[in-house]
């Protein structure tokens, strides 16, 4: 089910440093009543309560990782890397302090199909955008998700601790082979590509890591989904800033057609 | 203690001074899960063309110092879908005013006929950042007799209120809101984008795929101030504030320095709701000083002697 997006003044519970560069924000957030996998929010840090700020300004896209119902309201899990100037200002934020919060967004991942097996590709914070899928996965049936992620180090990774918690199977690729196998995570894809011949593809992280996923499930005949992430000034479909080209010419809006696509209707060539 | 929001730009009668920018809101509809638009003084749509266009190719955007860069192209769903399908997704009490956009300046005029046919169109608002491409690309409100050749026609066009939307690049924009009323335009708006460039370290190239973009957000309040304060001063008719508002004080000085109303641009990405909060701002603003109508704040600034 697609929820109404909402706006909220979302309350900072937590904001912990989880190795290199990424971290953990849970936040409070009033009225929000759950989303699908793949759905995003745009969070501002910065603009809310005592001495407003406008710079950086635009708010920033993230997947929304994890959402409970807990006992003050719900609770929305982000998982992030600092990587800028809004994710270092998003770092600062204390708990019990307030950000803006704009979400549910975005259209989900398709549902699993029980026929077949999805192959959860995630690179670097693409990762975030699947763990919902992972979930839903695992109460599917046994043996539904195998799980491939991948980062430059073992300290980079995001989210492996709660994937592995799942009941999937869980390969990892790391650039400089810290942890799992060395190289990277499209390597362990063409092979369960080959190995499993009743397989789906559903893919996050960079653009050339995406592009190439899409080409080897291409290459099997193999559906493919892609998360898309472009830059976004709104989120919500009205600035036209985060089109994405298609290969019949036109554009599609990442926000509000996408994040998730089928990677056949994406032109990769003209993609930025 | 009340407060009289009511403001008069150019015929449209207005609930309070604020709209909302152009290309900034959509078609309107999109903010309903965040906002009630019958709060508003009225809507400006994204800028309409005879035809459906697509647009630019990514990066259409960049984030700037407290600012961003925009080249999205002359995307939109045309004059007609507008009418059929996004109008009708409005509320009844909400004010429309269309945004028109062309090549040419017949594309103009037929835009501004067609919408004029719409009861639900209070007024127009033409553009005129539009690079006319046989003038080598220069912007109608750049050069003072393309800007002139174009009102007129829209004037012809339509007896609707009509708004001119003029382009911040420019010497004079005193000059640039004569012609508009000298050739009937009933208000003028200002200011667009400004013409703007950012770079990326790593390639070497420019961070749009244009090339060129329009900056917009809290990094032009100053100038748009300063454009609307020259421009109101040059002309008796009223002028509609844009650039860079954020909060219910920026949009009070614009009418300080002149404006009769204002349009909330880029605010509304970074926070949907952000009309009708600066809306709302704008009457606590009045009410703890004692100002009884917005009104009577236009034009008040108070030079140095
Ligand atoms: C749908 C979606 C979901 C995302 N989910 C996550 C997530 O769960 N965790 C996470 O760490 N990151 C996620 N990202 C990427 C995240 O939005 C960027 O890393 C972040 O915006 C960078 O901001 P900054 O202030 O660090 O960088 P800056 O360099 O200061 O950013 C400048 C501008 O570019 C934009 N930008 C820069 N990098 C990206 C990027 N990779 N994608 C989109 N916009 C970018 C910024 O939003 C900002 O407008 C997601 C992006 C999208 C589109
Ligand atoms: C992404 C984007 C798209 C815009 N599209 C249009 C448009 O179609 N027509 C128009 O007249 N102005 C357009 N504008 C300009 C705004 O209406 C406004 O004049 C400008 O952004 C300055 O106001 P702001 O600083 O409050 O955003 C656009 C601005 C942005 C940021
Ligand atoms: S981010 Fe504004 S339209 Fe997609």
């Amino acid at each position: 089910m697609i929820r109404a997006p909402l706006r909220a003044d979302a309350s900072v519970l937590e904001n912990e440093a989880m190795g290199a560069a990424n971290r953990r924000l849970r936040l409070l957030v009033p009225g929000f009543e759950g989303f699908e996998p793949g759905q995003f929010a745009m969070l501002s840090p910065g603009a809310v309560g005592g001495a407003l700020r406008f710079d950086p300004l635009l708010p920033r896209p993230m997947a929304i990782y994890r959402a409970s119902s807990g006992s003050a309201g719900a609770e929305v899990e982000i998982l992030y890397k600092v990587s800028g100037r809004g994710t270092a200002l998003l770092a600062q934020a204390r708990p019990g302090e307030q950000i803006r919060f704009v979400g549910p967004l975005g259209r989900p991942f398709p549902d699993l199909r029980s026929d077949r097996v999805a192959l959860l590709v995630g690179g670097g914070t693409g990762v975030a955008s699947l763990y919902e899928l992972a979930v839903r996965g695992a109460r599917l049936r046994a043996g539904a998700v195998r799980v491939l992620l991948g980062a430059k180090s073992a300290r980079d990774l995001m989210g492996h601790a709660d994937f592995s918690s799942l009941a999937v199977a869980v390969d990892v690729s790391t650039e400089d082979g810290s942890l799992g196998e060395r190289g990277l995570v499209t390597e362990p894809l063409a092979r369960w590509l080959a190995d499993e011949p009743a397989s789906d593809v559903y893919a996050c992280g960079p653009t050339a890591m995406m592009r190439a996923a899409a080409a080897l499930a291409l290459r099997f005949g193999r559906r493919c989904f892609v998360s898309l992430e472009n830059p976004m000034a709104c989120g919500f479909g009205v600035c036209l800033g985060c089109a994405a080209p298609r290969r019949d010419g036109g554009f599609a809006l990442v926000c509000r057609d996408g994040p998730v696509f089928d990677a056949t209707i994406v032109d990769w060539e003209r993609l930025a | 203690m009340s407060v009289d929001t009511s403001v008069d730009l150019g015929g449209l009668r207005l609930r309070n001074p604020v709209l909302t920018a152009s290309g900034t809101f959509g078609y309107g509809a999109e903010f309903a899960p965040f906002l009630d638009l019958r709060r508003l003084g009225g809507i400006v749509s994204k800028s309409l063309t005879l035809e459906p266009r697509s647009g630019n190719l990514p990066h259409r955007i960049a984030e700037a110092h407290a600012g961003m860069l925009n080249a999205i192209g002359l995307e939109n769903v045309g004059v007609d879908a507008f009418i059929r399908e996004k109008i009708p997704a409005l509320a009844a009490e909400v004010v429309i005013v269309a945004s028109v956009f062309g090549r040419e300046i017949d594309e103009y005029a037929q835009a501004c006929e067609r919408l004029s046919e719409s009861p639900r169109v209070a007024g127009l608002e033409v553009n005129a950042s539009c690079p006319h491409v046989r003038s080598g690309g220069i912007e109608f409100g750049q050069n003072p007799q393309l800007l002139a050749s174009l009102v007129r026609a829209v004037r012809r066009a339509s007896a609707k209120p009509l708004l001119v939307k003029l382009s911040p690049n420019v010497t004079s924009i005193a000059e640039m809101a004569k012609v508009c009323e000298a050739e009937g335009a009933d208000a003028i708006s200002l200011i667009n984008t400004l013409q703007a460039l950012d770079v990326d370290l790593e390639t070497r190239r420019p961070k749009l795929r244009n090339g060129l973009g329009g900056l917009s957000g809290p990094a032009i309040l100053p100038v748009a101030l300063r454009m609307v304060w020259q421009a109101s001063r040059a002309v008796s008719i009223p002028v509609c504030g844009i650039g860079g508002i954020m909060t219910a004080e920026d949009a009070v000085k614009f009418l300080v320095c002149g404006a009769t109303a204002v349009q909330v641009g880029t605010a509304s990405y970074l926070n949907p709701a952000a009309a009708g909060e600066i809306a709302d701002g704008m009457v606590d603003w009045a009410s703890r000083r004692g100002v009884s109508r917005l009104a009577d704040l236009i034009g008040t600034l108070q030079p140095w002697s």
